[in-house]
């Protein structure tokens, strides 16, 4: 009997064994199969969610490296002999894996064909996006259109496409985005559109376009104006078709800064926004950037740049022969009204517990006296840390207007009428009464001094005034310096307002209350109630002091001149990251970064 | 364990018969507790009788015989009858314990013929603590069980690591198996444990295949006792005192520090403390002359422009954080008992421990209740249950200010020591909303809950004279997880009249629940027999098969209508975060294991398992681990002629054995497409996004570790010397990590494959000495035991045929730390300009400029720069190995002695060697160093550069120089500050007393036993002789609160390690 039971439990034994052997086959069920994902318009939409992320987002720092701006170090980029292909970065490829594993496998016919290619548009109008922002840090790159195999070793190992096949390639990106994105307008403006895709197309054609224009070197030239063509074109279908406007209903006098402070996009006027929104608990850091001593890259614009905002009545600043030694109470008068949108003055107010106090420029935040607040919330409260709620502005319409008036100057067929409905119009908005009509014809020798020595064109020059004014810290600068050729603007003086006397305190805002005094050595006593004493002597504690006068006793402020900016043809490109040359020698790298 | 032996001994016949004298008496130990099951026989014949419960017996024999008493673990003693009628009976215990019994896999082995690298401790190592859990109390106990608390806090409970790294590749720690199905030891009741024991060589784990590649911990729960029902009640209370950071308190101190360090890091003046407090040279200015003038601190103004508040404080923020002192209170119930066919074991267990915050207290308690019985239904058959069920809560207070942050990072960055907690009107200031006083308004945490209850119902048949025995169990296991967690704004005010909040952009309740289901069974056959006489044989086979399903559930919704809210009804906002989760796994395998001895002299082992596990496709998903192991008993040869008294036991033993590694994700090696949210806001809503799934594994196999394993047990000087040593190579190979690095433009990491290699060498040793003499006509039994444990870890194949730095590279010891040679400070701008250029790989200020008072780097590769090269092996700039952060010669030291019924015991266990280089985050280290408005350490005052004290150990101050730790003077690692983190703990220290039995068996109570005890009072470390004894403990130097911030660095910012004093007392009726 004892035995027989043996035979039962060797029996259950194998029942077990046999039973249990299928659990040992286990599939994944909270991650969704490839035909769930391709199969279906919701599948489709939530794998393009995924490339928004390309996009810069809900950032206002993009302009911490331009000319105008003057910050609390310099950029290693162009600190003289700083940087070299060990510090580079950028040569990252996994957004691109991503689009071209969805381009190429969004082929489920149990979607239209027409709503496949809507989704393909969206993936091409990034992937455009993508590749645009390589070629502007690297120039050649390679050009990818599937997700790579490791056996793929001829394109993994081998050299860089020439710009000419990589940016026809982007433009091929584009056009299918503008033929076949459906939609074409989303009230929320937060999601690709048909002429957000244009208006992306008219910014890479204008890039290329002067690009080839000014960088002879390149042998281009032939084909810069076809790609000037184009900007216009597809600047002038959203200008024709797009819907938008340019905002005015706020007044000339707050319009212009409620399309960056704004918590809903402007919607007549923005066309793609990175929103921010409290109840999403998505929130962006620009108070934080813009006001932290610590935080922040300290940014303030430098002076040569505040004097190209035209007096109201639309004449130059600087025709004023007195100019120089303004102060700084009286230079901000009487001008376009988007420089006091854009910085510190007169009677701007912050909100302290609910009271607006007065708000000078603060030179333990400042190093030149013109402060930005284009981004900025007035509420202090904003300023602790990632507490923003105002949406960060990725296209909008103003950006369009100029792409249009730039690729028709550049090409020497801007009207009066197209001066009228662009730039024209963004000065009317700005409060400037004069030249609004018709197109400039005396060039500026202020511009061309200062900025663009071998422009002679007085439409060319007013029209890169404007877009250095109106767009401003949107991040554009940078790329509008590479390829108008101009990179020794990056060699300016960091240069502040005009101090005309040590120890003196200044009232900058005019509210009777002193704000600011210069001194050297020792600081005066009894120091004034409320002014902030900056010590502007040659050294302190030995140190070489970076905040000076520039005739020691009185004159412009300077910051930071110490440090040599050395801007050199090489730096028209970055180096390819040492690193990525180490895995792949047949990149080669950029020249004079060898 | 004790009761395991008395129930095999209780099974064991014995036969009987009439003899003329009746002998009664009762055998003790030598502490005078009876002993239950002991064997007295006549010597010479097979007469014989057990004792029963109260250690009593009764024999029938003549006059003149000898009576020979013996016990499992203690030694035998022979008694000569005479005339006696009445002999009562004191067993010492074994010096060795060499007849002492050891829980493997599936079964137990004699020690002494044991040939694997087995280690166990029994439930005395647990006695008269106060632990938070078992985990914490096993810490150090057994070596190279090595068990990586990383600060004080009650729910620590690592994974458990046995002979060092494991693997690169998948990872793995040591399988936990509490009464032989996994589970999780910290929610154990520590009284329930009867022994825990370790295997860890291949061959000692290898029954257990794919899942003990890196060695298995066994943890075996008492058995009901045998005889009479037992009652006892243990209960213990300690009081715990936190370890509190040296910190400047003193506002104006801090604050001119402050500014000097910001003026120097940050390149201005500063406009705020951080974003708190407004700043400027004239609020500093007066300040000082407040300070000057005596004009009493701690006054709060109101600023004539703004309307704000300005503090003229001093404030010891730790000192309003924490209590002085926390208590814990354990109390134990267990009822145990057995009739002939019966027996049963109830347990229960309350551990509470109240938190060490003043406010928002992170109360801790834990509950435990165990059901263990069994019941003889037929002569054959046995059937036994054993239930668990326990809970465990903890509350982990955060503060809001920032998201959810932990205290001490949010103390650092936003309480400063010149703000005070409140306003004149009683509401928070700036500077306490941000930690202490979220605290004190008591609503933004984390309720953490975890419960677990198993069942596992078994039968062992046995069958021809137990020679044959068949068992089986099945086990049903539920573990749930629940975290809730609340944030709502906490109000301050800046300005008399305002109140503000921070936490606005939160205001959530989040709750993630978690459910494992898990399914074991096993079911095998044993048998034993000796053949004549000299070869011994036990085979066992069997089966197993484990599932495990995990299932979760998360939802966090923002909008609470009030702050009190906790449910998440009560929660409207429009911000919605939903979560699911999913994972099940099975294995299932047949193991076997052969045992073979000749003579007691040649022992010889073999494992085997064959294994199969869903984790791996189809064509790989089965594997077979065979392992060997042998011993040879040299002292039980006949030509081994040396004295007992000298030698009385030497065995050397060898093992081989290889494994396979099956801890791995699941589902690895299919194409997955994980859905998330988007963190960007799409037509007015969060969406769900998708993405290109990760690129598939280049094939996929099992990682395997093999292990040989060579030790050597003796003993000595009759037994009261006792030494045992392993000397073991594990090497971990086909490691599942990613291929050579393709070129970026692949655009994902490079698919993995088993591609390295690991090889991990070690050894460990434990030497004990037991004696024992008399003192004041009553004998002193002390013992002594050391044990040491070493292991180090070599890379052998990896994919870095560059040998970048970035990465493993092939012949990389694991934990090397790379730094430059710290050779001093710049003493003059010559001395700068005639050094290499530190720029711009590292800076010093803002303005890249060099200044006397930095730091002076050794220029190790002659050429014109000090950085890092090409970041490789062959070309690392100016940096060579300086440091390895493992930790090496880990070692414990029990003393203990006992005498008249007192006993004293003390238990040390430290590290030999090991080296840490402070992290930028690590505040306590860094102060200012870091960020401007950090806490500044005491022990820097005095100790930073300045042209009068060019001889500091720290350069001139400067915030942000500890900030990045490839491009910051003091982020780098390097020489100087380099510190040694060896330390001895003294981790438990009793003294106890046995009150005698005629004192208390007329109060009808059976034991009476008092204590005191105390745990980690005393550690020293060479690290305190930089930073202070008091300031730091060395074991708050792991990362930082990993409740809030899992997987992130930042040295120290984590719980304090917590001094404790215990009374205690047990009862036994």
């Amino acid at each position: 009997m004892i035995m027989k039971k043996q035979y039962l439990w060797f029996a259950l034994l194998a029942i077990l064994f046999v039973s249990c052997e299928k659990e040992l086959d286990q599939t994944p069920v909270s991650t969704a199969s490839k035909t769930a994902v391709f199969g279906s318009k919701d599948g489709l939409e939530m794998y393009t969610n995924s490339f928004y992320s390309i996009l810069p987002g809900r950032t206002t720092k993009l302009d911490a490296m331009s000319d105008y701006l003057a910050v609390r170090t310099v950029p290693t980029f162009i600190h003289e002999n700083a940087f070299a292909a060990t510090l580079s970065s950028g040569w990252t490829w996994t957004d691109l894996r991503n689009l071209n594993y969805f381009i190429v496998n969004c082929v489920d016919p149990k979607i239209s064909a027409t709503d496949r290619k809507h989704y393909i548009g969206i993936a091409k109008f990034f992937r455009a996006y993508f590749y645009f922002e390589k070629v502007k840090r690297f120039g050649d790159v390679p050009w990818v259109n599937k997700p790579l195999d490791v056996a793929d070793t001829l394109i993994l190992y081998g050299g860089r496409d020439s710009r000419t096949l990589v940016m026809d390639s982007v433009l091929a990106d584009i056009n299918y985005a503008c033929e076949n994105i459906l939609t074409t307008t989303d009230q929320s403006r937060s999601t690709i559109t048909k002429y957000v895709a244009y208006a992306l197309k008219s910014r890479i054609c204008l890039f290329e376009g002067t690009f080839r224009k000014y960088h002879t070197e390149l042998n281009l030239q032939a084909t810069a104006d076809t790609w000037l063509t184009n900007a216009a074109t597809a600047a002038k279908t959203v200008m024709d078709e797009g819907g938008f406007s340019v905002y005015t209903t706020g007044g000339p006098d707050k319009s212009y800064r409620a399309l960056f402070t704004s918590d809903s996009p402007v919607a007549s006027e923005i066309m793609l926004s990175a929103i921010s929104d409290i109840t999403l608990k998505v929130l962006n850091d620009a108070n934080w950037y813009w006001t932290s001593g610590t935080y922040g890259d300290k940014a303030s614009f430098i002076r040569t740049f505040i004097n190209t905002y035209l007096n109201i009545d639309g004449t130059p600043f600087t025709n004023n022969p007195d100019w120089p030694t303004m102060l700084f109470k009286d230079e901000v008068k009487g001008r376009d009204m988007r420089l006091q949108q854009t910085i510190r003055m007169g009677d701007y107010k912050r909100i302290v517990g609910g009271t607006p106090i007065p708000a000078p420029p603060v030179f333990s935040y400042t190093f030149t006296g013109y402060q930005p607040i284009k981004w900025t919330l007035d509420d202090m409260y904003y300023d602790s840390e990632r507490l923003n709620t105002n949406s960060i502005s990725v296209f909008r319409f103003a950006e369009v207007l100029l792409n249009y008036a730039e690729a028709k100057a550049e090409l020497g067929t801007l009207t009066d009428a197209d001066w009228a409905a662009t730039v024209g119009k963004l000065r009317q908005r700005a409060g400037i009464t004069g030249g609004l009509d018709t197109k400039p014809v005396e060039a500026d020798p202020y511009l061309i001094e200062n900025y663009f020595p071998e422009i002679t064109d007085p439409v060319i020059l007013e029209v890169r005034r404007e877009r250095g004014i109106e767009l401003c810290l949107e991040g554009f600068r940078f790329a509008d310096i590479l390829r108008w050729k101009r990179g020794e603007l990056m060699n300016m003086e960091w240069n502040g307002f005009y101090v005309p006397e040590l120890v003196t305190p200044m009232d900058l805002n005019e509210d009777g209350i002193l704000d600011v005094a210069f001194y050297q050595g020792t600081k005066p006593s009894p120091a004034v109630e409320g002014v902030t004493y900056v010590d502007v002597s040659e050294t302190i504690d030995g140190k070489t002091n970076p905040q000076l006068l520039k005739n020691g006793t009185y004159g412009e402020l300077t910051w930071m001149n110490n440090m040599v900016r050395k801007w050199e043809d090489k730096m028209y490109y970055y180096p390819i990251p040492a690193t990525d040359l180490i895995t792949n020698p047949n990149l080669e790298q950029n020249p004079g970064w060898e | 364990m004790k009761k395991i032996l008395l129930m095999l001994l209780f099974l064991a016949s014995t036969v009987l018969y009439a003899q003329r004298v009746t002998v009664t008496g009762t055998v003790t130990d030598s502490q005078g507790n009876p002993l239950p099951g002991a064997t007295v026989q006549v010597k010479g014949t097979n007469v014989g009788v057990l004792t029963d419960a109260g250690g009593r017996f009764s024999i029938e024999t003549g006059p003149g015989s000898i009576l020979v008493i013996s016990f499992l673990g203690y030694n035998s003693s022979e008694i000569e009858v005479g005339s006696q009628t009445t002999i009562n009976v004191s067993l010492q215990e074994s010096v060795l314990g060499l007849e002492e019994v050891v829980v493997v896999g599936y079964g137990t082995q004699k020690k002494v013929n044991l040939t694997a690298a087995v280690d166990q401790v029994t439930d005395e190592t647990l006695e008269n603590r106060s632990v938070p859990n078992l985990t914490q109390g096993l810490k150090g106990v057994l070596p190279n069980l090595n068990i990586n608390l990383m600060d004080g806090k009650p729910i620590q409970a690592p994974s458990f690591n046995i002979r060092g790294t494991t693997s690169i590749g998948q990872g793995g720690s040591a399988l936990v198996l509490i009464d032989g199905v996994e589970g999780d030891p910290s929610l154990l009741n520590p009284n329930d444990i009867a022994s825990v024991s370790i295997l860890k060589d291949a061959a000692s784990a290898a029954i257990y295949g794919a899942r003990g590649a890196f060695g298995v911990v066994l943890i075996t729960t008492k058995n009901p006792e045998k005889g009479r029902t037992h009652i006892t009640y243990s209960s213990n209370y300690s009081i715990k005192k936190p370890t509190v950071p040296d910190f400047v308190t003193d506002g104006y101190t801090f604050l001119k520090m402050f500014s000097e360090a910001f003026v120097n890091g940050d390149g201005s003046f500063p406009q705020n403390v951080n974003k708190e407090t407004k700043f400027s040279q004239a609020y500093l200015d007066e300040f000082k002359r407040r300070v000057e003038s005596g004009q009493p601190y701690n006054e709060v103004e109101i600023d004539p422009v703004t309307g704000e508040y300005v503090y003229y404080g001093s404030t010891d923020w730790y000192d309003i954080l924490y209590k002085d002192f926390t208590t814990a209170s354990d109390h134990n119930l267990t009822v145990s008992g057995s009739s002939d066919k019966a027996a049963f074991l109830v347990s229960g267990r309350l551990m509470d421990q109240p938190g060490i915050f003043r406010y928002s207290s992170d109360d801790y308690s834990m509950m435990n209740l165990r059901a263990k019985g069994s019941i003889q239904v037929l002569p054959w058959l046995m059937l036994e249950n054993n239930s668990d069920y326990s809970t465990m809560k903890y509350y982990n207070p955060f503060s809001v200010g920032e998201g959810a942050v932990d205290i001490w990072n949010i103390i650092a960055v936003d309480t400063h020591p010149h703000s005070p907690m409140f306003n004149p009107d009683g509401t928070l200031t700036t500077g306490a909303v941000y930690s202490v006083g979220d605290f004190w308004y008591g609503k933004n945490g984390i309720t953490m809950k975890k419960g677990v209850f198993k069942n596992t119902t078994g039968f062992t048949a046995s069958f021809f004279d137990n020679k044959f025995r068949v068992k089986g169990d099945f086990t049903l296991r539920k573990d749930d997880v629940e975290n809730v967690t609340k944030r709502v704004p906490v109000p301050y005010s800046s300005k008399p009249g305002v109140l503000l909040h921070v936490g606005t952009a939160t205001n959530d309740l989040k709750n993630d629940w978690a459910k494992t289901q898990y399914l074991s069974t096993n079911i095998y056959g044993e048998f034993e027999d000796t053949f004549n006489n000299d070869h011994y044989v036990k085979v066992l086979a069997g089966y197993n098969y484990e599932e495990s399903t995990y299932n979760r559930i998360l939802v966090t919704r923002n909008g609470l209508i009030y702050p009190d809210a906790v449910d998440l009804n009560l929660a409207l906002g429009q911000a919605i975060t939903t979560g699911g989760g999913y994972e099940k796994w099975a294995i299932m395998g047949g193991f076997s294991r052969i045992n073979y001895a000749f003579k007691d002299r040649y022992l010889i082992e073999v494992n085997a398992r064959y294994d199969g596990s869903s984790k791996f496709p189809s064509n790989q998903r089965f594997a077979f681990f065979p392992s060997i192991s042998a011993g040879w008993r040299v002292s039980k040869e006949s030509f081994w002629n040396v004295s007992p008294d000298i030698i009385s036991d030497l065995k050397l033993r060898a093992s081989y054995g290889s494994l396979g590694n099956g801890n791995i994700s699941s589902y690895i090696y299919q194409e997955q497409f994980s859905i998330s949210q988007s963190s960007i806001i799409l037509k007015g809503q969060l969406p769900q996004i998708t993405k290109n799934p990760a690129v598939l594994p280049d094939g996929i196999t099992w990682e395997t570790s093999t292990t040989t394993n060579f030790g050597l047990d003796f003993s000595m000087l009759s037994d009261r010397l006792r030494f045992v040593g392993d000397i073991y190579t594990r090497n971990t190979t086909d490691m599942f990590t990613i291929g050579v690095t393709l070129p970026a433009l692949y655009g994902a990491t490079a698919p993995k494959g088993n591609y390295a290699d690991l090889q991990t060498k070690g050894w460990e040793a434990s030497l004990s000495w037991r004696d024992h003499f008399n003192v004041g006509s009553k004998p002193l039994n002390y013992n002594i035991r050391f044990t040491l444990a070493d292991n180090k870890s070599v890379i052998k194949k990896y994919n870095n045929p560059n040998k970048l730095l970035s990465d493993y590279y092939v012949g990389q010891v694991i934990g090397e730390i790379w730094g430059y040679v710290t050779e001093g400070f710049f003493i003059d701008d010559e001395d700068v300009a005639n050094h290499a250029k530190q720029s711009p790989q590292m800076r010093a200020s803002p303005t890249h400029i060099w200044y006397p008072g930095d730091i002076k780097f050794k220029n190790l590769n002659d050429d014109d720069y000090i950085n890092i090269g090409t970041n490789r092996v062959s070309d690392p700039g100016d940096r060579k190995i300086i440091g390895n952060k493992s930790p090496r010669y880990i070692y414990g030291i029990n003393l203990g002695a006992d005498w008249n019924n007192i006993f004293v015991s003390a238990f040390f266990e430290g590290v030999g060697k090991q080296d840490w280089y402070p992290s930028t985050e690590a505040e306590y280290f860094w102060g200012q160093y870091n960020r401007p408005y950090n806490n500044i350490p005491l022990w820097h005052l005095g100790n930073m550069w300045t042209p009068d004290n060019p001889n500091a150990y720290l350069p001139r101050t400067m915030s942000r120089a500890a900030s990045n730790a490839t491009t910051r003077e003091l982020g780098v690692a390097q020489t100087k500050y380099l510190q040694n983190v060896a330390y001895i703990r003294l981790k438990n220290i009793q003294l106890g007393y046995n009150i005698p039995k005629d004192l208390i068996s007329r109060i009808g109570i059976s034991s009476l036993r008092v204590y005191v005890s105390g745990e980690d009072i005393w550690s020293w470390s060479p690290l305190y002789k930089i930073v202070g004894k008091g300031h730091m403990d060395v074991g708050n130097i792991g990362p930082r609160d990993q409740v809030i911030r899992p997987g992130a660095g930042a040295d120290g910012f984590n719980y304090p390690i917590m001094k404790s004093v215990i009374f205690g007392l047990s009862v036994g009726i």
